[in-house]
């Protein structure tokens, strides 16, 4: 069996943004402060690209940080084929889920915000967005880091139920909303990230790394810092 | 990037993992023999209430638990009194065990893992945090699906993986396909499969936002539907290695799922991303088509989701579309819940050998398949189920049932 490797991985948090190629970019300074503390109503994908994806602005927290960990990876989907495309997973796990979307929606229900009440509605939008048909999982953790999707992505490509898998670990936390609800501590967020990676079958391409089993989010954010030194 | 492996693995097995006992809880009432004698009585549990949504009080038509079926569950469990997602979840968890002959004896609480599958967990609690009313902390904390799932494991005696499926509508088939990966991973001997979501102001709102909600009630694959009924409620399945089974077991053979890559809220026109799923669900079961005897649709009563269903069963069978059926004008659709209900009702179709009907449907709509069957009926030699959902999301799954396989 071929040995299951990292294609590309991406982060995205309080402290900056990157990818396993091009290193790791502490946030504008207009910026900065606003995303330490996590209100992440300013995070937009124009910061990031010259591109203003359509639907972007339509999105919840959740799904633009899922949008921006993607887009991050710097992957060209558009040059599979179809039928490549069809075989390429997408599992994201999540603590906070749409919890911010879900409590803007219990306070003013709008037919456009409904869908992003589930969290699996990051995937679809991904899905869309890379025209993608293989399989989908989307879990609610107990704890937040992403070690549910890696280890099912990992899952899926060892047992050849996907060529490539995307996975992602998104929390979301935006005190503005969030705090507008007494909620046990529990159930409060303490920090934000966005991280994706994709996972392959070794193919000798450059970006190719191990996988680690353990917290998706901690790995994405030390292959971007080591890029950074290398 | 470098150019990705161009063959497709297959290194799966076909899985055969045995379901040990079903429990459900629904707008029947409680129980799975309360809810078999309605399938087989073909009626429909919907009713209407009144309810606030937004700022007007609108007449409501949905799968309601019975009150009286809450009241007695307060009472079992009082201190999650105010939870009824909880309640819901751990009566039919309990009834599913109870229903597990021997399966589960010696089983060790290490080797027990729990999947819980939900959109919303207990999301009343956030509706009465918002408007200011006393909510306890296990009903707030089980706003959480993780959180609840954790306590539904403690109070069934699960020390083994849990994990929380949160997949729109296909939560429930997703889930019970993570459970039978938990098994054939070897990460568990028994895995507690359990679906729970709540009708509650959110979810209303929501729908009704949409206009996707049927004023009389649905009517899945009729001419004159309208739209969808929500319903509520849990419903639990136990899965087990083979060999702590005996024979006849119904067993979980093949699953799969898939995105549309197509839209948020509406599924794909064609069908062609339902039919991948089923295509996958059949290649892991190592089945064709023509062996397929029985198909429980998603059948939401929604034109889109009705016409796209046909479309992927003439798509995936042909002229030859085996009988097929929804049950969502029993109880409503219970969103994260239905793959794991719809899989009850599938399980016994199989132990009783009767062809549920489809309640509420009056006249086919053309285009859906000739096979579609309306009224209850003896089936020859039932021994293959083919059952599927879809959801927001463009997501579809399907899942495949054998009695006794090979």
């Amino acid at each position: 069996m071929n040995t299951t490797v990292i294609h590309a991985a991406s982060y995205l948090g309080p402290e900056g943004f990157g990818n396993d190629l091009t290193g790791f970019c502490p946030w504008p300074e207009a910026l900065a402060e606003n995303l330490k503390k996590g209100e992440l109503d300013g995070l937009h994908w124009s910061l990031l690209s010259n591109s203003d994806p359509s639907r972007f602005l339509r999105m919840d927290l959740m799904c633009r940080l899922g949008f921006m960990a993607a887009e991050l990876l710097a992957i060209n989907f558009d040059a599979l084929p179809d039928a490549r495309r069809d075989r390429v997973g997408v599992c994201v796990s999540s603590f906070t889920g749409c919890l911010d979307t879900d409590i803007r929606f219990v306070r003013m229900p709008r037919p456009s915000s409904f869908a992003y009440t589930l969290p699996s509605t990051v995937i679809g939008e991904l899905c869309i967005r890379y025209r993608l048909k293989g399989p989908v999982l989307s879990l609610i953790t107990a704890a937040p880091g992403g070690a549910a999707s890696l280890t099912e992505a990992l899952e899926w490509v060892k047992a050849g139920d996907a060529d490539l898998a995307l996975c992602l670990s998104l929390e979301t936390m935006n005190p503005s909303t969030v705090g507008t609800l007494v909620l046990p501590p529990e159930l409060a967020p303490q920090s934000w990230h966005g991280a994706a990676m994709l996972l392959g079958p070794a193919e000798n391409g450059a970006r190719e790394k191990p996988v680690e089993v353990g917290s998706l989010q901690a790995l994405c954010q030390k292959l971007c810092r080591l890029a950074s030194h290398e | 990037m470098g150019t990705p492996v161009a063959t497709a693995l297959n290194h799966h097995m076909p899985a055969h993992i045995a379901i040990a006992g079903c429990g459900a809880i629904t707008a029947v009432g409680a129980g799975v023999a309360t809810l078999w004698e309605a399938v087989v009585a073909n009626t429909s549990a919907l009713r209407q209430r009144e309810w606030v949504i937004g700022k007007t009080t609108q007449n409501v038509t949905a799968g309601f638990v019975p009150e009286e079926v809450v009241k007695a569950l307060r009472v079992t469990h009082p201190a999650h009194a105010d939870s009824r997602a909880f309640m819901f979840a751990a009566a039919a968890l309990h009834e599913a065990m109870g229903n597990s002959g021997d399966a589960l004896k010696n089983i060790p609480a290490n080797r027990r893992g729990l999947v819980l599958s939900t959109t919303k967990a207990n999301i009343e609690a956030l509706d009465q945090l918002n408007r200011r009313q006393l909510v306890s902390l296990p009903a707030q904390r089980q706003i959480q699906p993780a959180l609840l799932a954790a306590d539904l494991a403690v109070n069934l005696g699960c020390g083994g993986p849990v994990q929380c499926v949160s997949a729109a509508c296909i939560s429930g088939l997703s889930a019970l396909q993570q459970g039978a990966l938990l098994i054939q991973r070897g990460e568990a001997d028994v895995v507690l499969v359990v679906g729970v979501d709540l009708i509650s102001q959110f979810v209303l709102a929501g729908f009704h936002s949409l206009k996707s909600l049927d004023p009389e009630g649905c009517r899945p694959f009729d001419q004159a539907r309208l739209g969808l009924s929500l319903g509520e409620g849990a419903a639990a399945i136990i899965l087990v290695k083979r060999e702590l089974l005996p024979s006849p077991a119904v067993c979980l053979t093949g699953w799969g799922t898939s995105n549309d890559a197509n839209h948020l809220t509406g599924p794909s026109r064609d069908g062609s991303g339902l039919a991948l799923a089923i295509r996958r669900a059949l290649e892991r079961a190592e089945l064709t088509p023509n062996q397929i005897d029985y198909i429980n649709a998603h059948g939401t009563g929604t034109s889109y989701n009705d016409n796209m269903e046909s479309l992927a069963l003439r798509s995936v069978f042909g002229d030859a579309v085996p009988p097929f059926g929804g049950n969502k004008g029993l109880f409503g659709h219970t969103l994260g819940i239905a793959g794991v209900l719809e899989t009850v009702i599938c399980v016994n179709a199989l132990k009783h050998q009767l062809l549920p009907g489809t309640p509420r449907l009056r006249e086919r709509d053309s285009v859906a398949p000739e096979s579609l069957v309306a009224t209850p009926r003896p089936a020859k030699n039932l021994q293959r189920v083919l059952k599927m959902n879809c959801g927001f999301g463009g997501t579809n799954a399907a899942v495949i049932l054998e009695l006794n396989p090979a």
